[in-house]
């Protein structure tokens, strides 16, 4: 993940480019994501954050977490055990049994538990986009609370102020965003 | 004048040490007893700390200078969200506490922004309890400048501002600081706090010296020790007494409040020689009365 921070004294464009690389791996998204661009003008409290996104993580899929041992699966990962218990509950009902923490005991026949391997227990693009914007949000200052989102077909720019924001910033986070993009060299 | 230093050492004729703190008319003002290992934050007279020094050797204990005890200061940030706490606010209270204050933490209500950033009246108030206040802001100049005006000239009690920017031209200002994802626990980091803390002596320095200019009634150490005899602590009470330059907070419940006015400190009561009034935070407040005021106490 690349980051660049533009507008602000020195100090606080260091500041904000550790913070922006910081709340991504807090949150698990720096190799989710390819470049994030700010631009902060605090003189008129106006930032802008425009994030490109990368390629996203495969699903996850029943065998990725669990180990199978006879009629029986033994959790691998406990972190998707709530989601896993869900999907496999809904598809097969009481046929499928939570034995204990980590062990789930299946009735199931040997051409169903076959088929387990196609079941996807946690797709991340689903809420890839509720987490960037969480990210954003952790970023952004807080007193910047109207927001203007310009998507784009491979990321986010969201404008923020502690005012309306005019089109006159816009059009100026649109002007930059492509300067960006053509300086760097792609799409954005 | 007292000094309050904080002693650590074992347990080992530690009775001898708090005897020689009562013969010379000093206090012990906090004491924390963990199996062999002992702390204790003393005051005592200024002009006794080489009797103190030569025991506490005598004792192969370890005597540490609190320079920002006696004490309450308030770390005010913008709001309490994750963009301005944990970090560095607590970083920075815990090396005040370090240095013997006691801090308390507040998060404005609407402290956010440039231009929208407001105290309310009552927040000024709490704030205006404590002896002084250390405001933590973030990494714009613009915005600092603009801030500082609003939320921290009003105030009618020193402080201190930690920002950003490493160059503003403002009383009372450490920057390089700013906004934090990360513990300050790097060398860099520790020496900023240091510096910080250094100023911040400085600034609490100008109020100690305008009271040691015209001295009150009664030392709050010497009330804080009346007080706690009167009103012994209930159980698990912690702190019920906080020490200010200018007076106490007195933690009790409201319906030992009455009896707090009555507490004889000297020959006269202490609703004689101070004003006690409830507090918006916690507790009740008692802001001592000079000596010009009021007259001796014995």
């Amino acid at each position: 993940m690349e980051v660049k921070v533009e507008g602000g004294d020195e100090f606080a464009n260091a500041s904000y480019a550790k913070i922006c690389d910081d709340v991504f791996r807090d949150i698990g998204l720096r190799s989710n994501i390819d470049r994030v661009y700010m631009y902060c003008n605090p003189g008129e409290h106006v930032f802008i954050i425009s994030v490109k996104i990368g390629r996203a993580p495969s699903p996850v899929k029943v065998w990725d977490v669990t180990m199978r041992e006879g009629d029986t699966l033994r959790i691998t990962d406990e972190k998707y055990a709530a989601k896993l218990l869900a999907l496999m509950w809904d598809k097969y009902g009481e046929r499928v049994q939570q034995i204990s923490r980590l062990v789930i005991g299946l009735e199931l026949k040997e051409e169903e538990i076959a088929k387990l391997s196609d079941l996807i227990v946690y797709d991340p693009r689903e809420d890839l986009n509720s987490r960037i914007l969480d990210g954003i949000d952790r970023i952004l200052p807080e007193g910047a609370r109207v927001r203007y989102p310009i998507p784009s077909a491979k990321g986010i720019t969201i404008i923020a102020s502690e005012n309306p924001i005019a089109e006159e910033w816009k059009e100026k986070a649109k002007r930059a965003i492509r300067d960006v993009a053509s300086r760097e060299g792609g799409e954005w | 004048m007292y000094k309050i230093m904080m002693f650590t050492g074992g347990v080992y004729k530690f009775h001898e040490l708090k005897e020689i703190i009562g013969d010379i008319g000093g206090f012990v003002l906090q004491e924390m007893v963990m199996q062999t290992e002992t702390m204790m934050h003393l005051a005592f007279p200024e002009e006794e700390e080489r009797r103190i020094r030569d025991k506490v050797k005598e004792l192969g204990g370890k005597l540490k200078d609190l320079p920002l005890a006696g004490a309450e200061i308030m770390i005010v940030v913008p709001s309490l969200g994750k963009h301005h706490a944990v970090y560095p606010m607590c970083d920075i209270a815990e090396f005040l506490r370090r240095k013997g204050a006691i801090t308390n933490m507040m998060g404005l209500a609407r402290g956010v922004g440039k231009r929208i950033a407001q105290m309310t009246v009552q927040e000024k108030a709490i704030i205006e309890e404590c002896d002084a206040a250390v405001f933590v802001l973030g990494d714009f100049k613009e915005c600092i400048e603009e801030k500082v005006p609003k939320l921290c000239e009003p105030l009618e009690v020193p402080y201190m501002i930690v920002g950003g920017p490493p160059d503003i031209d403002l009383p009372h200002y450490v920057g390089g600081v700013g906004r934090r994802t990360r513990r300050m626990n790097r060398k860099a980091d520790l020496d900023k706090l240091e510096e910080m803390t250094y100023a911040f002596q400085t600034v609490l320095g100008e109020k100690i010296k305008e009271i040691e200019e015209d001295p009150l009634a009664a030392s709050p150490l010497f009330i804080k020790e009346m007080i706690e005899m009167t009103l012994p602590p209930k159980a698990g009470e912690e702190f019920p007494v906080v020490i200010h330059l200018d007076g106490l907070r007195v933690k009790i419940e409201e319906e030992d409040a009455g009896k707090l006015g009555e507490v004889e400190v000297g020959k006269r009561k202490l609703s004689e020689i101070s004003e006690i009034k409830k507090s918006f935070y916690e507790g009740y407040l008692v802001r001592i009365q000079t000596e010009a005021e009021t007259g001796g106490i014995f």
